[in-house]
């Protein structure tokens, strides 16, 4: 009979989980404490902010208080309801909803278990340390995406058909267009993971990105451009920009001038370099790095 | 000779200018270990190097043989039980066990019934349904140890697991872990009130600075300590009586009274029971109703150890 204080038999430490089932199993418990965390109620603000313009736009055009004609340079300039939506898709969400998102949900994948001091729970689990990050991201994706876009489908059935557009004919590109915000929180949630295990005031150094860095460089003519997420987003940017002398062509034109739009294969190999590339080295930064909790 | 289930070499861990483990080098044999020391003693990082938490400034520390940094298979093995009150509190406890759990591997079924296990093991089962959010101080200590638990490990970490419970729940847990022990589990526990691992073990180590101070059964620390005046007290039918008959000997350093009680100190222990042992037998200094020491218990040790 094995005294009391005699070892328990296993002699040898089995083998974990494998990295994908892990990364399931942190998806799992993660995507709830996201999505109802009081950071997504914020979000919930940001992202119905398009829907609110959307449904003021819809009253004032109701109204007859919407002048859809002027001129721009001399120029008779023409607005549409599928105009207005590809303004508003740049404007509000891929320059503004999505990268907020991407650093407000991106640097705090870890650091917000940190600051609650439950990631002891996590990395006391036989599970890799990366796994914990990746099955994090993926709940961020979801999480994110869950807010964006039912926001940018109302947006769109609330405009498009505004000042003779059509639903039938724009469908095929609000389909371009969730894809193309599904890629942008993708590349702003992996850069803003690095972020947030790189730095110690990673929300911070990411909002200087977003709203300093990212507006300025991007108009400086030279290569400074491609270290920002939307010089490659711009290459893929689904709206028909025609040269009917409207407001998009005149954009257009300006970008076109500087030198700022990608195409649309450099635009997907460098967003595909930024989610691979900043998820594995954020991935190795947290497997290395150890977390000092405040007592 | 039985393999530690713990083994520091020269461990050694700073936060910046702060030391937090001064060059500590220990084995921690298997059973039930206490770790004692004051609040900033050290243990809370020594158990933190010890559950992988955190990677060695220097020095190095395995864990059932293997080292544990960097090394989360190990997890399978190892159930820690950390200080902070920190939960998902919107989840229930069921939820939250059985989630954790499932980070071992289990299947969703399995991952369920182990925490139901748990669960039913620390008397939560009643209350596994609701939001841990809405637990009290004593339910948040027993559904973290749940979480500890659920899985089996072989060597249980506990960082100051009786905090905040009732007697009732103590005493419960501490027979939870002596269970652990006699079904061949080991246990490193620690916790800054002494008479809580005395009711555990009498294998501890002593923690003060960063440093062990030292470590073994109660009564080789107590070896430790002879130099130091050794405190009894003695409830009798005549205090004062008693007291002139035992302070006409020199190994008697000091004594006063309190309520039906003399209180002494000798240098010389054996002596001095063996006198009053012989005193109760015949009856020459009165009635003598009860013999205590302070001494017996750790926090006696732990002063004077500390002093």
């Amino acid at each position: 009979m094995p005294s009391p204080h005699e070892p328990p038999p296993p002699p040898s430490t089995p083998v974990g989980p494998s990295f994908p089932a892990s990364v399931a199993r942190i998806y799992d418990l993660s995507f709830g404490q996201m999505l109802w965390s009081r950071r997504t109620v914020f979000m919930v603000l940001v992202v119905g902010g398009p829907v609110a313009v959307a449904l003021m736009l819809r009253l004032l055009v109701s109204m007859d208080l919407f002048d859809a004609g002027g001129e721009i340079d001399g120029r008779p300039v023409n607005i549409d309801g599928p105009t207005i939506f590809g303004l508003m898709i740049w404007g509000f969400y891929l320059s503004f909803s999505v990268p907020l998102l991407g650093v407000f949900y991106g640097t705090s994948l870890i650091a917000d278990e940190v600051e609650d001091r439950t990631i002891t729970y996590l990395f006391t689990r036989p599970v890799p340390r990366g796994a914990v990050l990746v099955g994090k991201y993926l709940a961020y994706l979801v999480c994110a995406g869950l807010l964006v876009l039912p926001s940018v489908v109302l947006v769109f059935f609330l405009v498009v058909p505004l000042l003779g557009g059509s639903v039938g004919a724009g469908f095929p590109d609000l389909l371009k267009d969730l894809a193309l915000l599904a890629v942008g929180l993708a590349v702003y949630g992996a850069l803003f993971a690095l972020v947030g295990a790189l730095f110690k005031r990673p929300l911070l150094t990411g909002l200087v990105f977003i709203f300093g860095w990212e507006p300025v460089v991007i108009m400086v003519p030279g290569y400074m451009k491609r270290f920002t997420v939307s010089y490659y987003l711009q290459g893929l940017v689904p709206h028909a920009m025609p040269e009917d002398g409207g407001v998009t062509s005149l954009v257009l034109r300006v970008l076109q001038a500087n030198e700022i739009l990608p195409s649309a294969t450099v635009g997907l190999v460098g967003l595909a370099v930024i989610v691979i590339g900043g998820l594995a080295l954020a991935v190795r930064l947290v497997e290395r790095r150890e977390y000092v909790l405040e007592q | 000779m039985t393999a530690p289930v713990v083994a520091a070499d020269h461990l050694s861990k700073w936060y910046g200018q702060v030391i937090g483990l001064n060059d500590v080098s220990v084995e921690v044999g298997p059973g039930i270990t206490g770790l004692l020391g004051p609040n900033g003693a050290g243990k809370s990082t020594l158990l933190k190097l010890v559950t992988g938490q955190l990677k060695p400034s220097k020095g190095g520390v395995r864990v059932l043989g293997e080292p544990i940094w960097g090394n989360p298979p190990l997890f399978f093995r190892l159930g820690f039980c950390p200080e902070q009150d920190a939960f998902y509190e919107r989840m229930t406890g069921m939820e939250w066990v059985t989630a954790l759990v499932g980070l071992n591997g289990l299947s969703e079924s399995a991952a369920a019934e182990a925490a139901r296990s748990a669960l039913d093991t620390v008397d939560l089962l009643d209350a596994a349904d609701r939001k841990i959010g809405g637990y009290s101080k004593g339910m948040r200590q027993r559904v973290k140890l749940a979480q500890a638990i659920a899985h089996d490990p072989e060597l249980l970490v506990l960082d100051e697991p009786l905090a905040g419970m009732d007697p009732i729940a103590r005493r419960k847990v501490i027979r939870l872990i002596k269970d652990r022990a006699a079904r061949g589990r080991s246990v490193l526990v620690s916790s800054h009130i002494l008479h809580e691992i005395e009711a555990m073990t009498a294998t501890i180590l002593l923690m003060h600075n960063g440093r062990i101070l030292a470590e073994g059964n109660i009564h080789t620390i107590r070896d430790l300590i002879d130099e130091h005046p050794h405190q009894v007290r003695v409830r009798a039918s005549d205090p004062r009586g008693l007291a002139r008959g035992l302070i006409a000997h020199d190994d008697v350093l000091k004594l006063q009274f309190e309520d039906g009680a003399v209180v002494l100190e000798t240098d010389r222990p054996d002596a001095f029971y063996g006198r009053l042992t012989e005193a109760a037998a015949t009856g020459a200094l009165g009635e003598i109703h009860e013999v205590s020491s302070p001494d017996d218990n750790l926090q006696a040790v732990f002063d004077y150890l500390v002093k």
